[in-house]
């Protein structure tokens, strides 16, 4: 599997088919001479370290960071254009906003 | 015959829909500057947008995706950045015109001056965001923004010369202010290429569940809505042309826009300016805002769309929830809506190549359009007009900010 364009920056979809974020970095284990796939990351840590390290690292000291979702590999398979993951999005990190967002701002709004 | 309802209505939408406060105001500005002169620019960016929007809808039919899920994932987490920040701020410039817009219709029609309706119309918009379905945001402003046809009956009964009117079809060196005309021919493209119509018809292609089946109904709907619309813009531009030019009337302010209609049509023309301008303005708006909340909820894969409940997408409504009030601030902080919207315009035409390379890169790659990918002339014509835009408005803005207008 090409880990550029068949997994990263893919949208990931949950068990119950729910949008759960795109697939910010994958986890490698290294074996010899040969790398596997062992997990699928997401969230803005993973994300920050892409877009620039120093940036990443500063923010990590400020512990500004929010968890970072770790799905293991065996969880994951490539459905159509999507990357569907065998979890409760709800139920991760990734979601931490979206429930944060709906709790306290959004569902609070009469009519949500 | 569902396809052929389908096509008729999407063309409707492009006609109502493609009036907004930067294809008026930019026309008003020609045609009063220019006479005919710059009709050609308005021909140039219909048919620009025609092909953008005629490959957002294939690029969505084909892959299924929408432009943000496809430019990240083809281009990866940093590249993406770019363009998207690029478009979220241009649009969220654009949208604070068309809110401008709104006010300023609201202010002709009460006496009440603009900027203190800027709130109360984001906020109106806000609900209309909050409680309508896709549909109705796409379809019922369209059709409601059919009023600007006002614009088309006014310059027939103008009876302007209609070879000096063709003549302006072909590209012509000005005869005086070289500056402004430059300027000009490029905020007219900018407010024709604007990035949300094409970011905004590729998400409503996912929102409404396109396939293949439905590349002919998007070929006929881009094409041909785009073109009659592209005719409500230069139907302005005629207007200006006859009713401004020749008693030398500058359009630095929106009243005098105003007198493109309630000249040849006397105190009803007032009225349907007043209500085109309105109309168009807040269609617009809506749809920006949901472009801008629909561009980041899929760059970053959150859960999106108009037609869910908000507490289902909560990051996604909150993202037009903020946008449209923090638009109408600058309103309310009193920035001038004229100056503003063309400024905007402008530099929407300088991002053109941001906004509108990823898209062709796209379009080229048989990974995501199999045997649709683009022809030459889709290619070659989309690509000359951004480089024209870009290296006119890298020349253009410059001038116009020193020349202090």
């Amino acid at each position: 599997m090409r880990i550029g364009s068949e997994v990263l920056d893919q949208q990931a979809v949950d068990a119950d088919g729910r949008l759960m974020g795109k697939v910010d970095g994958v986890a490698l284990r290294l074996d010899g001479d040969t790398a596997e796939i062992s997990a699928v990351l997401l969230g803005g840590a993973t994300m920050l370290w892409r877009i620039s390290p120093r940036l990443a690292r500063w923010a990590e000291r400020r512990r500004w960071t929010t968890a970072t979702t770790r799905i293991a590999w065996s969880k994951v398979r490539k459905i159509g254009v999507d990357v569907k993951v065998d979890v409760d999005a709800e139920r991760t990190p990734a979601f931490r906003w979206e429930r944060w967002v709906r709790d306290r701002i959004i569902g609070r709004i009469p009519g949500a | 015959m569902g396809k052929l309802l389908e096509v008729a209505l999407g063309i409707v939408t492009g006609i109502g829909g493609f009036l907004e406060a930067g294809s008026l105001a930019t026309a008003a500005q020609a045609g009063a500057g220019f006479g005919f002169q710059l009709v050609w620019a308005i021909v140039l960016g219909s048919i620009c947008i025609a092909f953008l929007t005629e490959m957002a809808g294939r690029l969505a039919a084909v892959s299924h995706h929408t432009m943000p899920d496809a430019m990240r994932e083809r281009f990866g987490l940093r590249f993406f950045l770019v363009p998207l920040i690029t478009v979220g701020l241009v649009s969220f410039l654009v949208l604070a015109s068309e809110i401008g817009g709104v006010s300023l219709a609201l202010q002709f029609a009460t006496g009440v001056p603009a900027r203190w309706w800027a709130l109360p119309v984001a906020v109106a918009l806000w609900l209309l965001l909050w409680k309508g379905t896709f549909s109705v945001v796409e379809k019922g402003a369209s059709l409601l923004g059919l009023v600007t046809l006002t614009f088309v009956v006014a310059a027939f009964r103008l009876g302007p010369e209609p070879r000096e009117v063709l003549a302006g079809i072909l590209p012509s060196l000005p005869s005086h202010e070289p500056a402004k005309y430059w300027f000009t021919a490029v905020s007219i493209l900018g407010a024709s290429v604007s990035p949300y119509l094409f970011y905004f018809y590729s998400a409503g292609a996912v929102e409404d569940g396109w396939d293949e089946s439905y590349l002919m109904v998007n070929r006929l709907t881009a094409g041909l809505g785009m073109t009659f619309g592209g005719c409500v813009a230069v139907a302005a531009l005629v207007c200006a042309a006859v009713v401004l030019q020749p008693r030398g009337i500058g359009v630095d302010q929106y009243d005098q826009v105003a007198l493109l209609l309630s000249t040849p049509l006397g105190r009803a023309g007032f009225w349907l300016f007043v209500a085109s301008l309105g109309i168009a303005c807040a269609g617009a708006a809506l749809q920006i805002a949901l472009q801008i909340a629909y561009l980041t909820a899929q760059g970053f894969g959150w859960p999106w769309s108009e037609n869910l409940y908000p507490r289902q997408a909560a990051r996604f409504s909150l993202v037009y929830t903020l946008a449209l009030p923090l638009a109408a601030l600058l309103i309310l902080a009193g920035m001038d809506v004229l100056k503003l919207t063309i400024m905007s315009m402008a530099l929407t035409a300088l991002s053109l190549p941001v906004t509108v390379v990823p898209l062709l890169v796209l379009m080229n790659d048989p990974l995501y359009l199999g045997d649709h990918t683009n022809g030459w002339i889709s290619n070659a014509a989309v690509l000359v007009v951004s480089a024209i835009a870009c290296l006119v408005a890298l020349v253009a803005i410059p001038l116009q900010i020193l020349g202090g207008s």
